[in-house]
């Protein structure tokens, strides 16, 4: 049987540090594509992941509810993310970048290519907005996850997923 | 692609897979190359790998958590630094308190000081919808358990806890499951983790600040 984040963070505390290995690996699966997604480089994204393990796991006398240890980390990692984002790429204009296929408007771009358009799309987007899409639809959870997950209520968060989604159907326009 | 870059609210609809009423042409085509673009790019992007675990544990294998921490540094020997140009200063001080304060009885007599170290405190909070209402803060290790809140009228919770001096951090418990600050405390900060707690200073005549 799966032990419960809430026994495992009470183990730690009590000084069995090697049972927070349950924890990292449980989270980096679980949030992993997200802090990849977030950050927009996976070696810079792993870095705030494991930033975010080793201050969770000094901070973690101060996680109140230890069952909820998952809630508790997504936002240290959240904001690790949004600061490593903030640090390596600034806003990007898409409208100046090349197009993906060809100069023709109506090529065929292969999956590779719309991967990359939207790669180069979400650093159009604001945090918050890169946020929720990343997690809507890259993560693929509902509405009501990423609010239990974020604090954000769904009505915000829908508002942000659709402004993203018009963001970039603007920005990317004939290159989609 | 439309010219009116904006979906319709159906067509963001259709985007969350929900069922809704009917596209134009050119929302439907370009929503569709959003969903298919972004998969193409969901597909690509992996988890870091287990690779990450091992660093994260072998960089909080030889360190303590908080809690561990500080009761390590409290029981085991501790290194000190000190400066050797602070020798000769640190005696002509013990000098001068010496001959000023711990003198024979021809020396005044010592002025009685308070040895308050410890001041009451009364918390309250307005929550009538509340069933429960607990108080958690720097003061007991951020447990919930220890400090239940009394209800009186109006929907007022109160309680009176012991604070050492000095300045602390808390937030109150709602319903055993809702952490929130207090609303009326003087000063707010991040806790470092996302969240927000209410700060109070207690001096020796009382709150200083809260």
């Amino acid at each position: 049987m799966e032990a419960s984040d809430g026994s495992v963070v009470r183990e730690v505390l009590a000084g069995d540090s090697e049972r927070y290995r349950i924890l990292v690996d449980r989270y980096r699966e679980r949030f992993g594509r997200y802090a990849v997604a977030l950050v927009g480089d996976p070696d810079l994204a792993a870095d705030a992941v494991q930033e975010a393990f080793v201050k969770a796991y000094h901070g973690l006398a101060t996680c109140r509810d230890p069952e909820r240890f998952g809630s508790w980390f997504f936002r240290i990692l959240s904001n690790q993310c949004h600061d490593a984002r903030d640090r390596v790429r600034p806003m990007e204009d898409v409208a100046r970048l090349p197009l993906p296929a060809s100069d023709r408007a109506d090529a065929a771009v292969d999956r590779a290519e719309l991967a990359e358009l939207i790669e180069q799309g979400l650093a159009m987007l604001t945090p918050e907005q890169r946020e929720a899409f990343v997690l809507k639809h890259v993560e693929g959870h509902t509405y009501e996850q990423i609010a239990a997950l974020t604090g954000v209520g769904t009505d915000a968060l829908k508002m942000r997923v659709h402004r993203a989604r018009d963001t970039l159907r603007t920005a990317l326009g004939e290159r989609l | 692609m439309s010219d009116d870059r904006r979906f319709s609210p159906e067509a963001h609809t259709y985007m969350d897979g929900a069922p809704t009423g009917p596209l134009s042409e050119a929302d439907r085509s370009d929503a569709d190359r959003l969903l298919q673009a972004t998969e193409a790019y969901a597909a690509r992007v992996l988890e870091p790998g287990s690779a990450l675990t091992d660093a994260v544990m072998e960089r909080v294998a030889s360190r303590k958590t908080g809690r561990q921490h500080v009761w390590r540094w409290v029981f085991e020997p501790q290194p000190v630094r000190f400066r050797p140009i602070w020798a000769p200063l640190t005696a002509a001080l013990l000098l001068v308190l010496w001959l000023t304060v711990g003198r024979g009885p021809e020396s005044a007599p010592p002025i009685a000081t308070a040895s308050v170290d410890t001041v009451f405190v009364q918390f309250q909070l307005v929550a009538p919808e509340a069933s429960s209402v607990s108080l958690a803060g720097s003061f007991s290790d951020w447990r919930s358990d220890l400090y239940a809140m009394d209800r009186e009228n109006g929907g007022m919770w109160s309680l009176t806890v012991p604070l050492a001096l000095g300045e602390h951090h808390y937030q109150f418990i709602l319903d055993g499951q809702r952490w929130i600050p207090d609303p009326t405390a003087h000063a707010q900060v991040d806790d470092g983790f996302g969240g927000t707690n209410s700060v109070i200073v207690v001096g020796p005549r009382g709150v200083v600040r809260s």
